[in-house]
């Protein structure tokens, strides 16, 4: 009886369902927001940071990491999980260089890692991975921005943008983020465009601002910058003053409409006065 | 062993040690390098010496760090010469039938109850331990090592009459060696300090 | 015949190799690159059995890009060259032994200095102010014991290499046709015309 224990295999619930994989899943629910998005030319990583402990190193905590020259990955979920797929991603895209003389495609390098979440749920000893990933890069001798998504069950799939953990398909605060971008993606969006969207997507979850939001931005094949501290503070300025304005029409627009009404009260009134 | 060439030897003087190697590192007759190091520490009090193919100089060096660490942090001390030439012994004798082909030599000061104690040994490529009570030598100048320490040591030496010995011993020894010389240093190991001297030799 | 030289001087290393791959008597191709840039300030000139070099070198070049993905920053050359002994050590005892001898020089950010370092099949390191490899090394060892000089500036260590050429040209029988010569210093790596 006991050895039933001493082997987590993940086995199917007589309803169908494969429950580690979906705790898993919502292990990935329980992470930091993660965010990707696809321009013209350029992808964009943005991801919640988690306030660091007054003493600890802010450096030593990474959400978005190098794969290799040309591809970038953020994850959400179980820091520990994500390190070690990690590790086995970058080995991949090396052995990868030196067997075959290229550096990986990105859609290779993503069924790569989706094949190994997809390996952890089906073999006996081990769990899934807690994260869901997002992948960012270019194809060699290839122009065009990719993204990509993986989860713990080994699903991948290809986006124009896209959110992984609280914000995605299922769970609470999910819809918020998922909707803003479904609303305010446009095809073919500049570096600026993209990263606005990025981080104006992030806002809606993070309420602590600029401090809190790590951007990583791909521009072309091996060209990755990180923003400072100071950029990011400054596109939150400009959404919050976005926002200002537009409050402001609305109030503007609300008062007129209230004092358009009152007019037309105060000459009903005086219609009603003067009839009698 | 003639592949590299080099040679090692160490004294037993009057409440001290040395310990002594040439520095040539050659691809057979063709001189490399004149500042390879063969003589590592072990502890504060305790050097070994490795005569042999480079290789296996430096893999070897790197194994005993590793064991002499692990020793030190499970033990809580310092490992003392006589357990570190039978772990030098026993490393060696793991590879029985595909040797490491060095000639190591250990030199020290033991502690026992009454202070320390000098304590110089040296192995074959197996790890076979010799124990001598006044000198060891090791490597390609070995058979004129042991012709002149025959005839300059003597018992009871002071730390400064048995480095001139020992450097005197090597640096003659050494030249009458083709595959050894380039230069030496000397380790000469007493109760409260090591000095270790590097030595010109002829470059020839 | 196949022949690199190597030599240090003020913040910089010099590395030269020949550019033939042969098959016995025969020259196949006389512009090959037998020096791996194996990161922004490290080279690695490597000589020794066809096919074993090439993939050995690339098998090194990885695994060092792989720590600097990993670690966010690179070896440095002391740690490469230890790394890269290890794997020839361990690869000497095994079933098919990699014989490929190489001559690495890199420029230590840390302590800003040059680093020599010469490597031959077996796993041997030593750390040298300049080295060769093949039967060169015979010829140049011996100018540069007479001529080389550790703070001589880049113009300097180039004529210095030179002598080396020129001699291994008069006096070697199976004298290489072209050499291909890389610098490292504190700018990263570069090719030299010589």
């Amino acid at each position: 009886m006991s050895r039933s224990y001493d082997r987590a295999l993940t086995v199917f619930s007589p309803d169908g369902h494969l429950f580690q994989v979906e705790y898993a899943l919502e292990a990935v629910r329980k992470g930091t927001c993660a965010v990707g998005v696809r321009g013209k030319s350029v992808a964009v990583l943005g991801v919640e940071k988690k306030s660091v402990l007054q003493l600890q190193d802010p450096r030593t905590v990474r959400k978005v990491v190098m794969l290799d020259d040309h591809v970038c990955l953020a994850f959400a979920g179980l820091t520990a999980d994500g390190r070690v797929l990690i590790d086995k991603a970058r080995v991949e895209c090396q052995s990868h260089r030196l067997t075959v003389e290229d550096p990986v495609t990105i859609e290779y390098i993503t069924r790569h890692i989706a094949g190994i979440q997809q390996k952890y749920t089906q073999s006996g000893g081990v769990r899934p991975f807690g994260i869901s990933t997002l992948i960012i890069g270019f194809d060699p001798h290839d122009t065009r921005p990719r993204l990509y998504q993986t989860e713990p069950s080994g699903i991948y799939s290809a986006w124009k943008a896209s959110t992984s953990c609280i914000a995605n398909a299922i769970g609470r605060s999910s819809k918020t983020v998922r909707e803003f971008l479904e609303k305010n993606y446009k095809e073919d969006m500049t570096r600026e465009e993209s990263i606005k969207l990025t981080v104006k997507s992030l806002l809606e979850v993070v309420q602590t601002g600029a401090k809190n939001i790590e951007i990583s931005v791909m521009e072309s094949y091996g060209k990755v910058t990180n923003l400072e501290l100071s950029e990011i503070e400054a596109i939150v300025a400009e959404i919050e003053r976005e926002k200002e304005a537009d409050a402001e029409r609305k109030r503007s627009r609300l008062a007129a409409t209230a004092a358009g009404q009152a007019a037309m009260a105060t000459r009903a009134d005086a219609g009603q006065s003067s009839g009698q | 062993m003639e592949y590299n060439g080099g040679s090692v030897i160490a004294m037993v003087g009057k409440d001290c040690v040395a310990i002594a190697s040439d520095l040539r590192f050659g691809n057979q007759a063709l001189g490399i390098a004149s500042n390879f190091q063969r003589i590592f520490p072990v502890t504060d009090r305790t050097y070994v010496g490795l005569a042999g193919l480079g290789t296996d100089v430096t893999t070897l060096r790197e194994r005993f760090r590793y064991r002499v660490n692990m020793y030190t942090i499970k033990e809580e001390r310092d490992i003392e010469p006589q357990t570190f030439a039978h772990l030098v012994s026993s490393t060696l004798y793991e590879h029985r039938f595909g040797p490491y082909f060095v000639e190591p030599v250990i030199a020290g000061l033991e502690n026992t109850s009454s202070g320390s104690k000098p304590f110089i040994a040296a192995a074959d490529l197996i790890g076979c331990l010799n124990f001598a009570k006044d000198f060891v030598v090791a490597g390609t100048a070995s058979s004129k090592l042991y012709g002149l320490a025959e005839g300059l040591w003597e018992p009871d030496l002071g730390p400064e009459d048995l480095f001139e010995t020992i450097s005197q011993t090597l640096l003659n020894g050494v030249d009458r060696d083709a595959f050894s010389g380039w230069g030496a240093v000397v380790h000469v190991i007493t109760k409260d300090r090591v000095v270790t001297r590097t030595l010109k030799g002829r470059m020839d | 015949m196949e022949t690199s030289f190597a030599l240090t001087g003020k913040g910089y290393v010099i590395i030269a190799a020949d550019t033939t791959a042969a098959r016995s008597i025969v020259k196949m191709k006389v512009d090959e690159d037998k020096i791996k840039e194996l990161g922004t300030h490290l080279l690695m000139a490597y000589s020794g059995e066809p096919g074993d070099t090439v993939q050995f070198a690339e098998y090194v070049e990885r695994n060092i890009r792989l720590y600097q993905i990993r670690n966010l920053y690179p070896l440095r050359p002391p740690a490469a060259a230890s790394w890269i002994r290890r794997s020839l050590a361990q690869s000497l005892r095994s079933r098919n032994p990699y014989s490929v001898n190489l001559l690495l020089g890199g420029y230590d950010q840390a302590e800003n200095k040059p680093n020599l370092y010469w490597i031959d099949y077996l796993g041997s390191v030593v750390e040298v102010p300049f080295a060769a490899h093949g039967y060169g090394s015979y010829f140049a060892l011996s100018l540069l014991d007479r001529y080389h000089d550790p703070e001589a500036p880049l113009e300097e260590g180039l004529a210095t290499l030179k002598r080396c050429l020129d001699e291994v040209a008069k006096r070697l029988v199976v004298s290489p046709s072209k050499y291909m010569v890389k610098v490292v210093d504190k700018d990263g790596v570069r090719e030299v015309e010589i």
